[in-house]
């Protein structure tokens, strides 16, 4: 959401007449009650104007040569359907604006025009733009919020799952693990000093017990995200106010020298002076690092990365921005499964960014991704801002 | 005349015989008097004929419920100490092994050495206890 859509903007008019004389006196009169006034003097003029300037207000004459008004009507409402009409009809021609308003058009007016009349009916017409755009603001939330929960939904059945998984091949694992110590704890024996291809033993038991470690790592995961879904834990005791800007700085310091290798520049900016949540420190200091973490391995040199602090009453949200190569749209709804990676084998277990859902699940929050491929990628994470 | 310390008792209780098997090898190699135990009821059977210092229990047998046993052992040896194994992570049980007079847990797989040092800690708990 741009600046401009959120502090109502001037109305911006444009205004299509064929006589130059009645245009210009005209736009003097709405430019001083305050609007931002375009002219033009036929239907061509005003669609070529319209591609390149946002207009919300078209107030369009009837009777024109070349391009009719009603023409250029059915043309503007077929391409800008945000952009409001309001026609100017002559004197006793009470048809042109009946059928105007069947193509779309505001509303009609007829020449000659009162000022008033005309400053209510594109006041009217703003109103009517406003709202729409409201609606249609609140009708994307809502779809947006819909689709959370499904995600939301099959997180959980898939990490239920998982966790069930990640549980039964503890045990195994263990075995392995301890049978891969006992042959060690045998080779260190006396008696089996000389034993010929001793190295070759020793490689191979290393091997195992990295293996061990590695799937160990990430049934500890998987468990970690589950105990935050089932609530067998308690709410952690560790909520506290937490300054968002010394956390954020001290994520940064973990990750600069990484950055600054790649040539990549981290900034923290924060709308407020102090922006604050209630929130457990330890775990959003680890699921900000992760966050960073991705956001620097998927930019190139001379990128940026950017942490956006901001605070309303009761949520305070942290954005992280990276001018990286972005998620493929298949692929944004997918980011938050587990297992779910695109780096190659052995470059990452695809629990990162799980486990930092369950995390923000966990305090309460909400975290979302946006994303246009070569341009970069936006993580929010919303917390609640107080107890 | 010295007396040498005697080896710490120790019992393990587990239904993955392979892990049991394997741990009664590396256990017994650090100096530990171990004995096996492939379920809770063969745990509490063993204790029946003789004494330990130190269980290591696993919480989800096929049998009996590891946080069971750990009562049933707490009512006919309350100075025995346990060490619950877990391949769970479950927080809520281990929790209520600690309430039942659990001295510690561990999540499987564990480094040997982390479970030898528990193993240490619980016997000394228990010195201390019978010393009073």
């Amino acid at each position: 959401m741009t600046d401009a859509e959120i502090t109502p903007p001037e109305v911006r008019v444009l205004l299509v007449d064929d006589e130059a004389d009645f245009r210009s006196i005209l736009g003097k009169r709405l430019a001083r009650r305050g609007l931002r006034v375009l002219e033009a003097p036929g239907g061509h003029e005003a669609l070529e104007l319209l591609q390149g300037d946002a207009v919300e207000v078209v107030v369009l004459d009837v009777k024109m040569p070349g391009m009719s008004g009603l023409e250029a009507l059915e043309r503007i409402r077929d391409r800008h359907p945000d952009t409001e009409v309001i026609l100017l009809t002559g004197h006793a021609s009470t048809q042109d604006g009946v059928e105007g308003i069947k193509a779309g058009a505001f509303d009609y007016l007829t020449k000659p025009i009162e000022i008033e009349h005309l400053l209510q009916k594109i006041s009217q017409a703003h109103d009517k733009i406003r709202r729409s755009r409201a609606e249609r603001e609140e009708a994307e939330f809502r779809e947006r919020m819909k689709q959370q929960m499904v995600v939301a939904e099959r997180l959980v059945a898939l990490g239920t799952m998982a966790t069930g998984v990640a549980h039964e091949i503890n045990n195994p694992l263990a075995i392995v693990h301890e049978s891969a110590g006992w042959l060690k704890q045998i080779l260190d024996s006396p008696d089996l000093k000389g034993i010929p291809r001793r190295p070759d033993f020793e490689k191979a038991l290393d091997r195992m017990e990295k293996a061990v470690q590695r799937a160990r790592r990430i049934t500890q995961q998987l468990l970690q995200v589950v105990k935050s879904q089932l609530a067998e834990m308690p709410a952690p005791t560790e909520l506290a106010e937490v300054r968002l800007k010394d956390l954020a700085k001290e994520c940064v310091t973990l990750v600069e020298a990484e950055a600054a290798h790649k040539g990549i520049a981290i900034l923290v900016v924060s709308q407020e002076p102090d922006p604050r949540a209630w929130t457990d420190p330890y775990r959003l200091a680890q699921v900000l690092l992760n966050l960073l973490t991705n956001a620097i391995q998927a930019t190139e040199a001379g990128g940026r990365v950017t942490i956006l602090l901001e605070t309303t009453l009761e949520e305070a949200r942290v954005v992280i921005r990276d001018t990286g190569c972005g998620i493929p749209q298949e692929n944004l709804t997918r980011v938050f499964e587990p297992f779910f990676t695109t780096k190659p084998v052995g470059g990452g277990t695809g629990m990162g960014l799980y486990v930092s859902w369950g995390i923000v699940n966990q305090l309460g929050g909400l975290i979302s991704v946006e994303s246009e491929p070569g341009k970069g990628t936006t993580f929010t994470i919303t917390l609640p801002a107080k107890k | 005349m010295t007396t040498v310390p005697s080896p710490i008792r120790l019992l393990l209780v587990d239904d993955e015989e392979a892990y049991v098997d394997v741990l009664y090898n590396r256990l017994g190699k650090r100096g530990f008097e171990v004995t096996k135990a492939y379920s809770g009821g063969e745990a509490l059977q063993k204790m029946r004929g003789r004494e330990f210092d130190v269980a290591v229990l696993d919480l989800k047998m096929a049998d009996m419920d590891g946080i069971e046993v750990l009562r049933i052992i707490k009512l006919m040896d309350p100075d025995m100490q346990v060490i619950m194994l877990t391949g769970h992570g479950s927080a809520t049980a281990c929790r209520q092994g600690l309430e039942l007079g659990a001295f510690d847990y561990l999540t499987k797989p564990c480094e040997l050495d982390g479970l030898v040092a528990k193993i240490r800690a619980a016997f000394q708990k228990k010195q201390q206890l019978e010393a009073q």
